[in-house]
């Protein structure tokens, strides 16, 4: 459970493409244009716009197909349960199948196949950009995000470090739970068996110690966060200051006609 | 400019002093259970100077190392940081402090805490970015300083998969990149092996040539032979201060500090102990020279390459407490490399056993197995007769099988102690008399008596330890399977558990241990030498750690025990892998002509005494 949250979370994977070299911001704003958008898909012809669009981005990123394919899988599972409620439930359309009390009509089959896949072309999307941004410049652009609330005198900047430090620390939390999970494991705390109450039992050691574990953390960091010499945001600078390029006006430019066209298509 | 604060020429002491502390004391919490970590402590560190800082756990040397750079204000005395008073009678200067940090560099010990980003590059921008630097100023220090900590090819790697030894030596470039007057290293290699420490030290030479000040706060007092001024602390008081040739001499005392002597300073007093013409030093090159004086010609070697070691014959083979049968395992999430390639080997009833190997050789992979945390993919595992591959199976060794984990500490979760370590016999379904029964005696074991009702949280480092091994050991195990268990332990600390672990031992409990030190590995009856996934030797002490086996270890990435690379610098005959042994092997072959054997003719053989 930990292991597949670790693999996850802020996989960059290092490139020169254009979807790598555009500001963050930009591609956070297109990435989030593209996800939502996928709300309005109702139809044959806008599903095949969707898809064609969001497989021309992952070419553009020069990521191998295997590893997009990797950071989708984990909804994968989540999709098939909901196809398959789609699937037993929607009850509209002509009857297809009748299997005692199920019944498959071609209205649970379109359901099903439509909510897989265009959740599975946003899910490319979100992908996409984790792979294509590096935890640093997500942070910048989450501060981008944020600065209406700087503005207004409220920690927009200090939110973004802690965004940050959270990318940081996860795979750390992970690697250490599974090694207390392991040493509680060995000592006959039943993780994987029993009731639910009893399962819920077994947890708590894992979890105290994990947290004073992140304790640990949190007392480490704060030293080396003062040795470091952060004092906020406000008056920090940055070794690549974003800039908005012709590519990322224009990126954003297509992102807006892709949306209208994918609604015009409806 | 952030210098600009303190640039006004003070007196010429305090212009090569960088930080001078005088009769400084600092105290943590109040009341009953006030502790002074610092008392009394004057201390001036020069210019360009290498000030080493050893010291016990709780002998107040990290919280020394805090008030030096900045991030702790004392209760008394008089600070000043790089000619500026920010802490004396007129109390805080707050301002002063925040200015001095900007020029103080700190890394401490655990890596994992002190980089902040995913990124080696960007972590090392972090510090200049926050000193508000250009853009192009920060790109040539980053570039500058992860070339000086050799770490420029990782400029672009995920910190989190890094080794410790490669994430510390980042965090140096992290400091080293805000360009600070002094650099602070607080326990710098306390959870890196051998490897990661020597290259943390040779990462300090660099500095020090280059004209960094440094303070080096360590508990491995080997560290200490490099630097130009030791400090001895205890209970917060400055016990002994001079170059470590002066500190060294006071050998008894180092003990009652809880430290002990370098190798080479135990072996010099040991040699002259037995009469031995030799001078007393710690420096090594110094020895060996005088010994070679005293040895005369290298003795031909007579055991040399070639003449394999047999194997022990088999004897009458006791009962086999593990046998590993052609193992392989594979992580599902990594690129389908195997975490262990085919490995095979027995361990008898009883015996203790080390495993060594570098970080990612496959001995995690293998304590977890042996451990009944997972089945194998390929071949079999049998502990005490019971096959892992099965759930149920695997269910019953749990808790036959003790887990040490690597920071055992890491898995206390109680409010007091005896809850804590009543966890595993009580999960086992035994009667409470009979938990207690155990636990008590688990406490005993490790010395814990009388602790029973406190929080495992408040015990001191050494003590949460022990605490998590006796949680192990209540539930009376068979084998025990340890990893790294004196990682991070003071030279104190380190002996203790060595005895409690020995103590248990010879009550027939079955050890295996993987542990970084040869000299460590050359104690058990077996060593297993993993490299890449495979079983690379595997062997009684004598037999692996031989000079003809020296470049495979070194290809794996390790070494030999001290001992053994003494003799083979004396060019001795023998193959000794403990202190007593090679001082006997050096007398034997400094009297050639009282020994049995003359000298070049076949060498007596006292491997394994």
């Amino acid at each position: 459970m930990f292991v597949a949250f670790r693999l996850k979370m802020g996989q960059y994977w290092p490139g020169q493409s254009i979807l790598h070299r555009m500001d963050p911001r930009a591609k956070a704003a297109c990435a989030l244009a593209i996800m939502v958008s996928v709300f309005f898909v109702h139809s044959v012809p806008q599903l095949a716009f969707a898809w064609a669009v969001a497989l021309a981005l992952v070419a553009l990123s020069r990521i191998p197909v295997g590893k997009v394919l990797e950071s989708v899988l984990p909804v994968v599972a989540m999709l098939v349960i909901l196809a398959v409620c789609n699937l037993l439930l929607v009850r509209t359309g002509s009857t297809l199948v009748r299997l005692g009390p199920l019944t498959i009509t071609s209205g649970g089959v379109w359901a099903a196949v439509l909510y897989s896949l265009r959740l599975v072309a946003a899910v490319m999307a979100a992908a996409l950009l984790l792979l294509t941004t590096t935890p640093t410049q997500l942070t910048d652009a989450f501060d981008a995000g944020l600065a209406p609330l700087s503005r207004l005198g409220l920690p927009g900047h200090e939110l973004a470090m802690v965004f940050s430090l959270m990318l940081r620390f996860i795979p750390t939390l992970a690697d250490e739970a599974s090694a207390i999970l392991d040493a509680q494991t060995s000592r006959g705390g039943a993780l994987a068996e029993g009731s639910v109450v009893r399962r819920v039992k077994a947890v708590v050691p894992v979890l105290v110690a994990l947290l004073a574990s992140s304790l640990r953390h949190a007392n480490g960091l704060s030293r080396a966060l003062d040795a470091r010499c952060y004092e906020g945001g406000a008056t920090r600078s940055h070794w690549h200051p974003l800039h908005m390029e012709v590519h990322d006006w224009l990126a954003l430019a297509v992102t807006v006609v892709y949306v209208v066209v994918l609604i015009l298509l409806g | 400019m952030p210098g600009a604060g303190y640039t006004q020429p003070a007196s010429a002491d305090a212009m090569v002093s960088v930080a001078s502390l005088s009769h400084v004391t600092l105290r943590y919490g109040d009341g009953p259970r006030e502790v002074v970590a610092l008392n009394d402590v004057t201390l001036s560190i020069a210019k360009g100077e290498r000030l080493c800082v050893l010291g016990a756990n709780g002998s107040g040397k990290s919280t020394l190392a805090s008030v030096i750079c900045g991030l702790l204000a004392p209760d008394e005395g008089t600070v000043s940081l790089l000619g500026r008073e920010v802490f004396g009678a007129n109390g805080v200067d707050i301002d002063g402090y925040r200015l001095a940090r900007h020029e103080i560099g700190l890394v401490f010990q655990n890596p994992d805490d002190q980089i902040v980003t995913s990124i080696v590059e960007e972590d090392v921008a972090f510090g200049p970015e926050n000193l508000g630097l250009a853009p192009d100023e920060i790109g040539v220090r980053v570039d500058r300083e992860l070339r000086r900590v050799a770490m420029q090819d990782y400029a672009r790697s995920d910190p989190s998969r890094l080794s410790g030894g490669q994430q510390q030596r980042v965090a140096i470039a992290g400091a080293l990149a805000m360009e600070p007057r002094v650099l602070v290293l607080d326990e710098p290699g306390a959870l890196l092996d051998v490897r990661g420490r020597r290259g943390i030290m040779r990462v300090m030479d660099t500095l020090h040539r280059d004209g960094v000040t440094i303070v080096h706060i360590t508990h491995f007092v080997e560290e200490a032979l490099a630097a130009d001024r030791v400090v001895v602390m205890n209970h917060g008081h400055v016990m002994l201060e001079g170059t470590p040739e002066q500190v060294f001499s006071h050998g008894d005392d180092l003990g009652s500090l809880g430290l002990e002597m370098p190798f080479t300073a135990r072996l010099s007093t040991t040699l002259r102990d037995r009469g031995l013409d030799v001078p007393w030093t710690c420096d090594d090159d110094v020895l060996a020279e005088a010994l070679a004086d005293t040895l005369g010609p290298k003795q031909a070697r007579v055991d040399a390459d070639g003449q394999a070691h047999e194997p022990q014959a088999a004897e009458p083979a006791p009962r086999t407490a593990i046998q590993v049968d052609r193992v392989s395992y594979t992580y599902h999430d990594t690129d389908g490399r195997n975490a262990l390639d085919d490995v095979s080997f027995p361990v008898a009833q009883g015996a203790s056993v080390a495993i060594v190997g570098q970080t990612g050789s496959g001995k995690s992979t293998l304590m977890r197995l042996i451990c009944a945390l997972e089945a194998p993919d390929q071949g079999r595992i049998v502990v005490n007769g019971i096959d892992t591959a099965t759930r149920r199976n695997r269910r019953q060794l749990h808790g036959k099988v003790g887990y040490v984990m690597q920071h055992p500490e890491r898995q206390l979760f109680a409010e007091t102690v005896l809850d804590d370590v009543s966890y595993g016999p009580h999960n086992m379904g035994l009667a409470p008399e009979e938990v207690r029964r155990r636990c008590d005696h688990a406490l005993a074991l490790v010395g814990l008596v009388g602790k029973e009702d406190a929080s495992p949280f408040q015990l001191s480092g050494g003590q949460q330890r022990l605490c998590a091994i006796a949680g192990i050991l209540a539930m009376q195990p068979d084998t025990l399977v340890l990893d790294e268990p004196t990682a991070g332990l003071d030279p104190r600390g380190r002996a203790q558990l060595e005895r409690i672990l020995d103590d248990i031992h010879d009550h027939g409990v079955t050890i295996v241990r993987v542990t970084h030190s040869m000299n460590v590995a050359a104690r058990a009856q077996q060593v297993l030498v993993l490299s890449q996934s495979r079983l690379l030797m595997q062997g009684a002490p004598q037999d692996v750690f031989c000079a003809a086996n020296k470049q495979m270890l070194h290809d794996a990435g390790l070494g030999l025990p001290d001992a053994l690379n003494w003799a083979l610098r004396l060019g001795l005959s023998e193959e000794p892998l403990s202190m007593d042994a090679l001082v006997d092997a050096v007398m034997h072959a400094t009297r050639p002509t009282i020994s049995k054997a003359p000298s070049g003719a076949k060498g007596v053989d006292v491997r394994g005494v």
